[in-house]
């Protein structure tokens, strides 16, 4: 990992609009927060990972960094080139440079590859959209990815159903290696595959980034999978960053209540492991309407009056460790 | 990276002997097991063989009055005339076989237009967003409401004239093929609803895809399975709506098809009742030859059944 | 420790699913003792049978399933042999299950109340209508609902997801069973809730005094929530202990692999992965399932179905080999 940075979001915003359907008419009632706000940078060869509970904007915030759904407002840079700008000029040759350095690992490995393509002719798309690999050269490309995933040349004339979900998911991996990115957003790329595999699939995105320096954005909501593979580590809430650390401060330390509550609610696999449970009462509230101040507040054990009406600042604490919580220092 | 190319002379050719069976064959497989399917198969090739090789052994030509010169008009099924002639001397039996060529034509080649205008809109409603993605619904929606027999009448007596320069079958094949559509453009929409937000499309936009290839290398080929089932089925409603086009009498004139041998035989149905019954078991079979296939279709085809 | 009497005896049973493709052996000889009071876990991942066994001993396996052989024994009545009149009556009154995804267990044409109404009354005609609402409106405060008197009224789309699995408890637990059947029943839920699940089902367990088996894949909640575990893997049982000897002492390799496959929230260690894929259970492998994944296997393995040994009380394990290695569990 090199502290060169490669990816950077800055005041990411992605609303939702919420219409209510009449006869003839369509009125704007709401707008979903999913992203409010979002900052981070990732360095070259790192491991970002960013946690939260479903509906926090973890995989919103992916889609929008890659312009799979456009953002409201906030930019990205990628090798300091602002993305947006890029795929919104329509110049065809801007466009693919940007959609090679970049790629996404879905969640769900069943519904992420085409089912009527072969392996073959799913892993030469990016030749054909890219034109950077010879035709004569495809078999050749197609069958070291698959070596490289770890799976075999035959079964490059498979189809997507003939194969188990993990398998499925180093298809998907290869699929983004095709076009050689430097950067791959995995959006939960173990929680749909068993638990002797996803160690498989980890292990595998670990060895990639040591071979080509890929850098990764791992969202998860399994906090134990993140701590083993993720450099540092983003803990989102209703839109929201609330704690950004390296990931052994983090998770030793953890700064703000709502992260403090999500690690302590991971069940650890020792039974000799007793740990003080924090509960949160409730759930999260809607994203339609969250809260005022400080998001988390309803739910906070510690919340007072500054809670409810002033909004915490995102405030460095230590090198490399960030919260947003008006009480941090009680906990430090 | 390079290692590979570098240290072969050729590169590794592709084994396509170990190619797996794709979804059609699976399809295949499970449609082989449905009898009802088979049977809705079995009947629509007699008819089709019918259709393409009974004209050779075809006694009479369409529409010859040949026999009321013999005075054989009104006759019932003979040797001669196995179903019969009707009141001005037409060979039931011959009309029914040019009935059986004119009435697939129909059926099939309106299916086909219908189809493709259907899946035209459809994909492209379903995957264009906002002011197009709205005024393709309407349009849609439109050709759905408005009443599509009353419109079929009218314009089957607008263009009579061109009955007249030989166009009569083909006049009624344009005007199905151009109301068939709205049901076909719905189904597909909805499909690409569907299809569009899953995650492989994503992917492909992730890579740079282009929209149009997008919406024709993988969208469009993964919502084809409902369309097919359905295209089976408007081919049966198809010579269904002939039938009636004919039996109230807005069908062009001098064209052999089984709604003219039936809309003339019920109206002499009481002296000379086969002239509509030949006819009327031929409709019937082959409509039900096409639904049983098309329900087989749906089987096969569907998804959630699949193992 | 007080020996416990068994509450449910299951022995050698064999569940097969008949499909197009081939005969599914999703169970091909599972045994499983559960003792009266006790919290067991069930661990297995997709397709090694632990939710079918479930289902076998409730006899509410769908079709194209079947239950083939063995034997289960709960409370002294064969459950197999038993008409279908009967097991209805066992259904709900002694054993109970809740699933793993609360969106489809409820019905979303009626409301809570009916429900859980349905379920108080379910072969119980003596309730009246009065007095089962009053029981639904204590379960709900039972499950930790607030404002029962209005989610009585509400239907299940209008409740969030944690809050459904809470219902689809409450309706488990509408006639006190002795036995819950829980699988995965926080797999579908996020963190903070499956915290608060998890909690609610051990304070439940206490009150209503019942005898859980917990199904699960996931190693933490076992740790955390249970006395036994059952290790199934590919349709058979691989290995039984009490829950400390088998993360401490384990003595079958999948066990271990299982382990050291696991990352901990609460340090980072180097993830080892256990090669290969879940085994089709159309053509099991021969010999001991395990052993095409097994770092340890050896000939005996691919040829000879090992034997379900005694280590030592209360422990069991199906392995080859399990006398001369020495497994490492967590360290």
């Amino acid at each position: 990992m090199s502290d060169e940075v490669l990816l950077e979001v800055k005041q990411l915003v992605k609303y939702f609009d919420v219409f209510s359907r009449g006869v003839f008419t369509r009125k704007k009632v709401g707008e979903v927060h999913a992203v409010d706000g979002v900052s981070f940078a990732i360095k070259r060869g790192e491991t970002f990972g960013l946690v939260g509970e479903s509906g926090c904007g973890k995989t919103t915030t992916a889609k929008v960094i890659l312009n799979l759904e456009d953002a409201t407002s906030g930019t990205v840079n990628f090798e300091g080139r602002d993305v947006f700008e890029l795929l919104k000029s329509g110049k065809r040759s801007d466009i693919l440079q940007i959609r090679r350095g970049m790629q996404m690992v879905f969640q769900n490995p069943y519904l992420s590859l085409d089912p009527r393509m072969t392996v073959f002719d799913i892993l030469s798309e990016p030749f054909i959209i890219h034109g950077h690999i010879g035709r004569s050269d495809w078999t050749a490309r197609v069958y070291e990815l698959l070596t490289k995933v770890g799976l075999e040349p035959y079964h490059a004339e498979r189809y997507p159903h003939e194969f188990s979900g993990g398998q499925r998911q180093r298809i998907a991996i290869a699929r983004a290696l095709a076009v050689e990115p430097k950067f791959i957003a995995a959006d939960e790329p173990v929680s749909s595959l068993d638990v002797s595999i996803r160690a498989q699939i980890l292990n595998l995105m670990m060895e990639l980034q040591r071979d080509q320096k890929i850098s990764y954005l791992y969202i998860s909501h399994d906090l134990s999978s993140v701590r083993q593979i993720s450099h540092r580590v983003a803990v989102m809430y209703l839109g929201e960053i609330v704690e950004l650390a390296n990931t052994d401060s983090l998770f030793e330390h953890p700064l703000h209540p709502y992260t403090q509550a999500l690690i302590s609610a991971i069940p650890i696999p020792d039974p000799e492991t007793k740990r003080q449970r924090i509960i949160l009462p409730g759930e999260v509230p809607s994203p339609l309407n969250p809260p005022p101040a400080c998001r988390f507040h309803p739910r906070c054990p510690y919340a007072q009056e500054i809670c409810r009406t002033v909004k915490p600042v995102f405030e460095q604490v230590d090198t490399d460790h960030f919260v947003a919580c008006h009480f941090w220092k009680k906990f430090a | 990276m390079s290692q590979l190319t570098e240290e072969q002379t050729a590169p590794p050719k592709r084994v396509h002997r170990q190619r797996s069976a794709t979804q059609w064959a699976v399809a295949w497989r499970r449609f082989k097991r449905n009898k009802s399917g088979v049977a809705g198969l079995a009947i629509v090739i007699a008819f089709v063989v019918f259709a393409i090789f009974g004209p050779l052994f075809a006694p009479y030509p369409p529409r010859s009055t040949e026999s009321l010169l013999q005075g054989q008009a009104g006759q019932p099924p003979s040797w001669k005339h196995p179903f019969g002639t009707e009141i001005n001397g037409i060979d039931v039996f011959s009309d029914s076989i040019w009935g059986a060529r004119n009435d697939l034509w129909i059926g099939v080649a309106a299916t086909a237009i219908a189809t493709l205008i259907g899946l035209a809109v459809g994909a492209l409603a379903g995957y264009s967003r906002g002011v197009i993605g709205g005024i393709l619904l309407g349009i849609i929606q439109f050709f759905f409401v408005i009443p599509t027999l009353l419109l079929i009448l009218l314009f089957s007596r607008v263009f009579q004239v061109l009955v007249y320069q030989g166009f009569g079958v083909n006049l009624i094949v344009l005007i199905l093929g151009l109301f068939g559509w709205p049901g076909i453009s719905f189904v597909i929409r909805g499909e690409i609803f569907r299809v569009r937000e899953l995650e492989f499309i994503q992917a492909e936009k992730a890579l740079g895809a282009g929209n149009l290839r997008i919406l024709f290398r993988h969208i469009v080929p993964n919502v084809l399975t409902p369309v097919i089932v359905l295209a089976s089925l408007l081919v049966a409603g198809n010579i269904l709506t002939e039938v009636v086009l004919f039996f109230l009498g807005f069908g062009p004139a001098n064209v052999a098809t089984w709604g003219e041998l039936i809309e003339e035989g019920v109206q002499y149905v009481s002296v000379y009742p086969w002239v509509a019954l030949f006819p009327g078991l031929l409709v019937v079979t082959l409509v039900l030859g096409f639904n049983l296939l098309g329900d087989g279709l749906a089987d096969a085809l569907n998804p959630r059944l699949r193992e | 420790m007080k020996a416990l009497e068994d509450l449910l005896k299951v022995e050698d049973l064999r569940t097969y699913f008949f499909t197009e493709a081939g005969v599914v052996k999703a169970v091909d000889g599972i045994s499983l003792d559960v003792r009266k009071g006790e919290s067991h876990g069930l661990v297995g991942e997709s397709g090694s049978g632990k939710s079918v066994t479930a289902l076998s001993v409730m006899r509410i396996v769908p079709k194209p399933g079947k239950i083939v052989g063995g034997k289960i024994s709960f409370d002294g009545t064969d459950l197999l042999t038993l008409k279908e009149d009967d097991m209805r009556r066992v259904r709900g009154s002694k054993i109970a299950m809740v699933f793993q995804d609360p969106i489809s267990s409820l019905d979303p044409l009626y409301t809570v109340g009916k429900q859980l109404i349905e379920a108080i009354r379910a072969n119980n005609e003596t309730v009246s209508k009065e007095q089962a609402r009053d029981m639904a409106i204590s379960l709900l405060s039972n499950v930790e609902i607030s404002e029962p008197e209005r989610r009585f009224n509400q239907y299940p789309h209008e409740l969030s997801g944690g809050m459904k699995q809470r219902i689809a408890i409450a309706r488990a637990l509408a006639r006190t069973p002795t036995l819950l059947f829980a699988d995965e029943p926080t797999t579908n839920l996020d963190v903070t809730i499956q915290a608060q699940v998890l909690n609610l089902m051990k304070d439940l367990k206490k009150n209503f005094n019942m005898t859980l088996v917990l199904i699960t894949h996931d190693m933490g909640i076992i740790a955390e929530m249970t006395s036994r575990v059952t290790v199934v893997y590919a349709g058979q049982v691989s290995e039984s202990a009490e829950t400390h000897t088998l993360f401490y002492h384990p003595t079958h390799p999948y066990t271990e692999a299982l382990l050291k496959a696991v990352p901990r929230l609460d340090k980072r260690k180097q993830l080892q992965s256990v090669g290969g894929n879940i085994p089709n259970l159309i053509d099991p492998p021969t010999g001991c399932r395990f052993h095409p994944r097994c770092p340890y296997a050896i000939q005996i393995c691919k040829e000879k179905v090992p034997d379900y040994e005694e280590v030592e009380t209360d422990h069991f394990v199906a392995c080859h080999r399990w006398k001369e290695l020495s497994l490492v569990g967590v360290q």
